[in-house]
């Protein structure tokens, strides 16, 4: 029979390998006609020349919701249970995406948790476009590493849920798996060192005081410290919340680094009245002369330890610094800004949350129907009338 | 707003609340919700007429307490 599983197959996840796709799905590709025709008697290699000719992704579409070729394809490969090598190869191959694409989905249905993530994170470095078919039956684009991502990351796709597959970090921990190392992530300290040399020269040209506290910092201290942050950073493997979060914080950096540029100023100078005190004016003088020079060179190599600071730490320093010596400031703008901020934001908060509440109806006198109006508001509808 | 009884005759029987301006889209996601199965995996029909995504239920004349039977793709 067309249909059986190759007998000699092994049983994927406890079951017939063809189960992996749903019973209703697994009718509608029997009896397509793409299969009946193209996909009868294909064993390995001719299956290759069947997946060259591909040219777009998809599930069902339609009102009758037909599969597509590649979802017919995918249904060959988990009849033929094609080797490990051969699947590694059409995933290997650069010249055709499709092929790709098919060899990642069936080592995403079929594979060990190790070899998904180690064989489909190099495909996230793939930026070209893909066509897809909408259930609709319209096509829309996208791109090789957003399929991965979404292969990593959800557990449906194409109309066939996806196996579970354990977590990036428990892999980790478990020692499995190394931590992912992005190949974005020399383009962002390239940036990062960019960002924070501009910072340093204009703060030179305002201040021309040193800071003294990096100085006692070394490098290579502040380095292995923020690799250990930096892992935490990619255990997420949900990459574009990782990207968002990169940004933001480059952003949130931007803006605390404004802020604390103030701070800093003023802590400076603070530092230095104690300074003065602990070393009874010995080196002032020579530091003064020496400092501005030392400062323009040292500007530069002392990027990377400054990059990797981030503002979260010079807040809890200003705080810390703040409460152990009482005649330390924050300006005076600023504290006399900030409670009168808190409260006027709150307010605003308050008077929005009220409003939210009424015109979702969650606080509906009837339970029933304020629990309606409840997943109502998840799903973006809105409340009963 | 109205109260919908879905049944796919072979044991599963939903009703739902919903308004009258929502589409058959916004109902299939309450259904959803409420059995446990995808919402893009049902199917929503009256002897053979298979309801479409983008109509209302106030465009389809059905009115509060009408049974309809649930299908799945």
């Amino acid at each position: 029979m067309a249909n059986r599983t190759d007998p000699a197959a092994k049983s994927i996840r406890g079951t017939n390998p063809q189960n992996l796709v749903e019973k209703i799905l697994r009718s509608k590709i029997y009896q397509h006609t793409y299969w009946k025709e193209q996909c009868f008697g294909l064993t390995a290699e001719t299956l290759v020349d069947k997946a060259m000719e591909l040219d777009h992704l998809g599930g069902t579409h339609g009102g009758n919701r037909k599969p597509t070729p590649f979802m017919c394809l995918v249904m060959k490969m988990l009849q033929i249970q094609p080797d490990k090598d051969i699947v590694v190869e059409f995933i290997k191959n650069e010249d055709y995406k499709y092929v790709r694409a098919l060899g990642a989905f069936y080592l995403r249905l079929t594979g060990t948790d190790i070899d998904v993530y180690r064989y489909l994170e190099p495909l996230y470095n793939d930026y070209r476009k893909l066509r897809r078919k909408l259930a609709d039956g319209k096509y829309t684009l996208t791109h090789v590493d957003e399929v991965i991502d979404e292969l990593l990351t959800q557990d449906y796709s194409c109309d066939i849920a996806l196996p579970r597959v354990k977590k990036r970090w428990t892999l980790e921990n478990i020692g499995s798996l190394e931590p992912r190392k992005s190949a974005l992530e020399d383009d962002f300290e390239e940036e990062e060192e960019k960002d924070e040399e501009d910072q340093l020269v204009a703060e030179l040209e305002d201040e021309g005081h040193e800071k003294d506290y990096y100085r006692g910092r070394s490098p290579a201290r502040e380095r292995d410290r923020d690799r250990k942050r930096d892992s935490h950073r990619y255990r997420d493997r949900d990459y574009e919340r990782d990207y968002d979060r990169d940004r933001g914080r480059g952003r949130d950096r931007d803006r605390d680094r404004d802020r604390d540029r103030d701070r800093e100023r003023d802590r400076d100078r603070d530092r230095h009245r104690l300074r003065e005190d602990k070393e009874y004016g010995r080196d002032r003088e020579w530091e003064g002369r020496e400092r501005d020079r030392r400062d323009r060179d040292r500007g530069r190599r002392r990027s990377p330890s400054r990059s990797r600071s981030r503002s979260r730490d010079r807040k809890d320093r200003d705080e810390e610094r703040r409460k152990r010596h009482a005649r330390s400031s924050a300006s005076p703008r600023r504290r006399g800004d900030r409670p009168e901020d808190a409260s006027t934001r709150d307010e605003p908060k308050k008077k929005k949350e009220k409003k939210e509440k009424k015109d979702d109806g969650t606080d509906h006198p009837d339970p029933e129907i304020a629990a309606a109006n409840k997943l109502r508001a998840s799903l973006g509808m809105k409340p009963l009338k | 707003m109205i109260e919908v009884v879905l049944n796919d005759w072979l044991g599963k029987k939903v009703k739902v609340k919903c308004n009258e301006d929502d589409t058959i889209g916004n109902l299939k996601k309450l259904v959803a919700a409420q059995t446990g199965t995808r919402a893009d995996k049902i199917r929503i029909q009256k002897w053979y007429n298979t309801y479409k995504d983008h109509i209302t239920l106030k465009d389809y004349e059905i009115h509060d307490g009408m049974g309809l039977e649930l299908y799945y793709n």
